[in-house]
């Protein structure tokens, strides 16, 4: 147990230095450096190297949690705020599963789970993750066993599946945070039965972590939430300069520290470097596309497995992705969190993510992101298997063709599962999109 | 038949309410004097292009129901409740109503998700009371208390006829089909004229076994195409129990208690329903009472018939495949598109699988 803790503490301290020179040693020639061949993106972001430096020492110090601090597996959209505040190490398996994705073990973490009678047709994420658990394999050398799951409904009740079957194969608790959906605005009663649960989160929570919730940590913990959204939308509003100093693409990447690290002090020491960087950027004129034509937003989540070839060859021809739902997302709720009234704000800001809100607000959030950001035409991937995401996308693009003027292409595949991508069929798709630009 | 319903009902100056699937206070409806008539697909083709507003890779529940709604197929209803089952109900809960294909009021009644808990019951005690409102709205008249201990009444005496019918199946001289079409007009008759069917054919129940053959479990969403109980009799088989949410996840494990604030104990039924994946119900709770439903009943095996694209189905099919394993039980996934008919290939497997089990020995 104290050697675990040493060990924690050692990598959470030492590992920033050893990662930043192992990463400099390690560089390889990347987008836009010189020895790469012709391309059409602008130079790389230097942040880059940055996140990729606190995403691996947050799976690094991951592999020594466990035994020395408690451990929780949690939804991205859960309030994690009252774990951090209570010393949990906070693991997120959607972001693990993207991972997976980018690194395509996706089918054989599938095909495992399949055997067991999981449906092909289950959230790609979701198969992903219990196909580490089951086999055992991981691309970031090895998840911390939990001690308590938490799961908030408030992006799906998938995720509840999901963790039910973790907490069955973990045999750990698993604490639910229901989210009733937001038809217009959230109900006053549903706004108290979000914060009555999140009462119950900190009973269950404390009585694993052995501790009664500090007042003063919690309230850091949602004054950093709250700063980090607001240094997120401030990079993400950097998007609307043109030519946009990144790429949508860019923005799927550099979204992981919100999504996994919000609340603590990296992820906002390392918004601000990028915010900075970026509007660096914009004040040299440099894109994240060479030749910046037109501008599209994105719906719903990356093709982790395509970005490469898809950003490739949008930017080929000029296209740029400046905004997305997706990314955007992460910004928009967080910013309502507020230290002087903790539980209630996390309760507006946690029942109001996008994928808890009715089709007229996502329509509406659609069109500004369009219109703030100059964006002429959409892609909306239709997300195979990510329903929550994808139904009423079909409407939502006739009425951005009909009510913005924004020209549309509806692309299916699959966030995380390769083999439900076309190459030739999609390939078809985006260039008679992009032929109907010129 | 239903328009039939409908067109007495309104005539008894009742409101009609279309209701999604799956679980939604009966009772409070019956004692508003509105009348509920259920709305699973329909099976069978989409009754409209509307369904491609839905992706092919949602289920045929929700594509069909949004095809027929934007049919006009729910003309003669008054409004329309949306009980909040899954991700697939809760968007079609803002797309058919926010962006076309229902035009009258949509009322959205949501579940409670996770385990029993003082949260859990305040909220559902509070979206009743929101429902009632909404309902009061509709009808010109606010919700009686005593009118809703009436219904809580009638309810609690369906449920256990319907528990009777069900689990005395070997002695009941109907077959799956004829049995599987009384309980199913419950989607639409008004409760008390239910109530009469039922009775009538509990009176029928025998002392000696009329029923031979394989005994079955059932397991899945709804009995779709119903042409599988003709299926399973010619194969020489029978359903001794039943997991349908449609059907027998909906009958309460035990009555309402007879007193109490009748909010409160309609409130308490909600947490009393057989353990159900649409509810989120926690897995090995789920398990344990299917088990114990399987050996109740003496079934030799479990069929899991589970619509494709369904999630919450889905995601136990592991955890049966597990469980019933360990207990010795073979289990055949059907799966289903809410056709109109059984396919040959899904007849030929049950079939075969009838056929397996008749060689087979008794289950653990
Ligand atoms: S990808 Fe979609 S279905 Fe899967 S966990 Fe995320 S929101 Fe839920
Ligand atoms: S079949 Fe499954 S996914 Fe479809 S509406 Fe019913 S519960 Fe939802």
């Amino acid at each position: 147990m104290i050697l675990r803790k040493l060990q924690y503490k050692a990598i959470s301290c030492l590992g920033p230095g050893l990662l930043s020179v192992a990463s400099r040693i390690g560089k390889r020639p990347g987008r836009g450096s010189a020895q790469g061949a012709a391309h059409p993106f602008g130079p790389p972001l230097e942040s880059g190297r940055k996140l990729r430096e606190i995403m691996s020492l947050h799976y690094l110090s991951g592999r020594y949690a466990d035994g020395a601090v408690p451990v929780a597996w949690v939804t991205s959209g859960f309030p994690v705020e009252p774990l951090r505040a209570l010393g949990f190490h906070a693991v997120y398996p959607e972001n693990h599963a993207a991972v997976c994705s980018v690194k395509r073990l996706v089918p054989e973490l599938s095909a495992a789970v399949e055997r067991l009678g999981y449906s092909r047709e289950l959230c790609g994420y979701a198969r992903a993750d219990l196909g580490c658990a089951v086999t055992g394999t991981t691309p970031v050398g090895r998840l911390p066993r939990p001690d308590l799951l938490c799961c908030c409904t408030n992006i799906c009740q998938t995720v509840l599946y999901w963790f039910r079957a973790l907490a069955d194969r973990f045999r750990v608790p698993l604490a639910v945070v229901d989210a009733p959906f937001v038809y217009g605005e959230a109900k006053a009663g549903h706004l108290e039965y979000f914060a009555d649960q999140l009462r119950g989160l900190a009973e269950t929570a404390g009585g694993i972590a052995g501790r009664a919730t500090d007042r003063g940590a919690l309230l850091e913990t949602v004054r950093l939430s709250r700063e980090g959204s607001l240094l997120w939308a401030e990079c993400l509003a950097a998007g609307r300069a043109v030519p946009s100093p990144w790429t949508g693409f860019d923005a799927f990447f550099h979204m992981a520290p919100i999504v996994a690290l919000r609340g603590t002090k990296e992820c906002n020491g390392y918004y601000r470097m990028l915010r900075d960087e970026l509007n660096d950027r914009i004040s040299r004129g440099v894109g994240g596309i060479g030749n910046e034509r037109f501008r599209l937003l994105w719906d719903n989540l990356p093709v982790w497995h395509r970005l490469r070839p898809l950003s490739a060859v949008l930017a080929e021809n000029g296209f740029n992705i400046v905004c997305s739902t997706y990314a955007a997302a992460w910004a928009e709720a967080g910013a309502a969190i507020d230290p002087a009234d903790p539980e209630g704000s996390m309760a507006r800001a946690y029942l109001n993510v996008l994928l808890n809100r009715d089709l007229p607000y996502r329509l509406s959030f659609m069109k500004r992101l369009c219109a703030e950001s100059g964006s002429t035409g959409a892609i909306l991937h239709s997300d195979r298997s990510c329903k929550p995401y994808s139904i009423g996308q079909v409407d939502l693009q006739r009425r951005l063709v009909s009510e913005a003027g924004v020209r549309t292409l509806l692309l299916e595949a699959d966030h995380a599962d390769p083999r439900s991508w076309s190459e030739e069929q999609a390939g078809h798709r985006l260039a008679a999109f992009m032929e109907s630009f010129e | 038949m239903r328009s039939v319903v409908i067109a007495r009902q309104k005539k008894l100056g009742r409101k009609t309410v279309i209701v999604l699937p799956v679980l939604y206070p009966r009772e409070l409806l019956t004692a508003m004097g509105v009348h509920a008539v259920e709305l699973w697909g329909p099976p069978g083709p989409p009754r409209s292009p509307a369904a491609g507003r839905l992706q092919g890779y949602v289920c045929a529940v929700a594509r069909n129901a949004l095809a027929f709604l934007a049919s006009g197929g729910g003309r003669d209803a008054d409004a329309a409740i949306f009980p909040h089952t899954c991700d697939s109900i809760q968007g079609l809960a803002t797309l058919a109503p926010d962006f076309g294909g229902w035009e009258k009021p949509a009322y959205r009644y949501l579940h409670p998700k996770g385990e029993d808990r003082p949260a859990a019951r305040k909220f559902v005690r509070s979206e009743l009371e929101r429902l009632a409102g909404e309902l009061a709205r509709l009808t010109g008249r606010p919700l009686e208390l005593p009118r809703l201990s009436e219904a809580i009444s009638l309810h609690a005496e369906i449920d256990r006829l319907r528990r009777e019918l069900l689990s005395r199946r070997p002695f009941l001289p109907l077959s799956d089909a004829a049995l599987y079409r009384l309980l199913r007009r419950g989607e639409y008759l008004w409760p008390g004229d239910h109530l009469e069917e039922l009775a009538c054919a509990a009176r029928g129940i025998r002392d000696d076994r009329v029923r031979h053959g394989v005994p079955l479990m059932v397991s899945g969403y709804v009995p779709e195409p119903m042409s599988v109980f003709d299926c399973l009799e010619a194969a020489g088989a029978f359903v001794a129990a039943d997991d349908y949410a449609a059907v027998g996840r909906r009958i309460a494990l035990s009555p309402p208690p007879a007193e109490g604030d009748p909010l409160d104990r309609l409130s308490g039924m909600h947490f009393r329903m057989p353990p159900c994946p649409t509810r989120t119900s926690d897995t090995g709770a789920r398990m344990e009472y299917l088990l114990s439903l399987f050996r109740r009943s003496g079934a030799a095996g479990v069929v899991l018939h589970v619509p494709k694209f369904c999630e919450p189905e889905n995601f136990d099919v592991p955890a049966v495949f597990r469980t019933f394993a360990d207990a010795g039980a073979p289990v055949l996934v059907l799966e289903s598109e809410l056709e109109a008919e059984l396919s040959a290939q899904s007849a030929t497997r049950l079939e075969a699988f009838v056929e397996s089990l008749k060689f087979k020995g008794p289950s653990r």
